[in-house]
């Protein structure tokens, strides 16, 4: 599923204050998302790992000092890969900020660890995107491989 | 004493456990983190029970690991707790992920984990 057949309308789409508290959110959605595609209980695992760290980025470093919102939209398409795109509309990525306070700056190492791919970009007028796209059925043991 | 679901028990032995009950992220990290910096202040080797907790993620890691160098710097044990077969895979999954286990002692029973801590920090 190429990000050009992505339908216009995400499977979910969720609009929260950029909160720590709301990072459980995003990932109970999630639980309701995996439960329509009955995931395995490993990949939901990586899965709610990865936009977790994506979720906690945008609440430690998108808007310091002032509250914005965080948004996620998940597209399940053809029922072989997730996408799922966390974004801010925050003051843009800096990746030394992103990588130097909580989370061991493992945040965005885990990310590219769990997806098949991730792209990492600004936003028109501002803000970060973070698309990352999941294999439904992933080859488990091709995934520890990928160990930081 | 329970707040945020981290509650916190003593062994007969002295040893504190912290036991992360659900799911444990940016929310819970700074409570976290004075927690187990309290215990470790007061020379408590302290053992952190991961078997009832669903999920965690690498704030929560680097509470974690915050707390063992603390721990070790003043001659203390600190270990984590971590089931077999926990229902929820989450937590063995971000060890294994970013390589911990080996620098990080994680046992898989209470009665080892307490062992272990009051063998001191290099123990696993």
């Amino acid at each position: 599923m190429s990000d050009d057949l992505l339908p216009e309308r995400p499977n979910l789409r969720l609009v929260l204050p950029a909160r720590a508290e709301n990072v459980a959110v995003v990932r109970q959605a999630l639980n309701g998302v995996a439960e329509g595609l009955a995931l395995e209980a490993f990949t939901l695992t990586d899965i709610k790992i990865a936009v977790s760290e994506a979720c906690t980025n945008v609440v430690l470093h998108a808007y310091p000092g002032r509250e914005g919102p965080l948004v996620v939209d998940a597209w399940a398409g053809d029922g072989e890969e997730l996408v799922v795109v966390v974004r801010d509309r925050g003051s843009g990525f800096t990746p030394a900020a992103r990588t130097e306070s909580a989370g061991l700056g493992l945040g965005l190492a885990l990310i590219a660890s769990l997806s098949k791919e991730v792209h990492i970009g600004s936003e028109p007028g501002g803000g970060t995107e973070v698309r990352m796209r999941f294999r439904l059925d992933p080859d488990r043991e091709d995934m520890e491989v990928t160990s930081l | 004493m329970k707040a945020s679901g981290i509650s916190l028990e003593r062994s007969e032995t002295g040893v504190a456990v912290v036991v992360l009950e659900g799911d444990h992220d940016l929310s819970t990290a700074a409570a976290l983190r004075s927690r187990l910096e309290g215990l470790i202040a007061e020379g408590v080797p302290v053992v952190v029970d991961l078997t009832p907790t669903t999920f965690i993620d690498s704030a929560i890691l680097d509470a974690l690991l915050s707390a063992l160098r603390r721990a070790r710097g003043q001659g203390l044990g600190f270990a984590a707790l971590i089931g077999e077969s926990p229902a929820e895979p989450a937590v063995r999954r971000i060890f294994e992920l970013t390589q911990l286990v080996p620098l990080f002692p994680v046992l898989s029973t209470r009665s080892a984990a307490l062992d272990a801590v009051l063998s001191g920090p290099e123990a696993r």
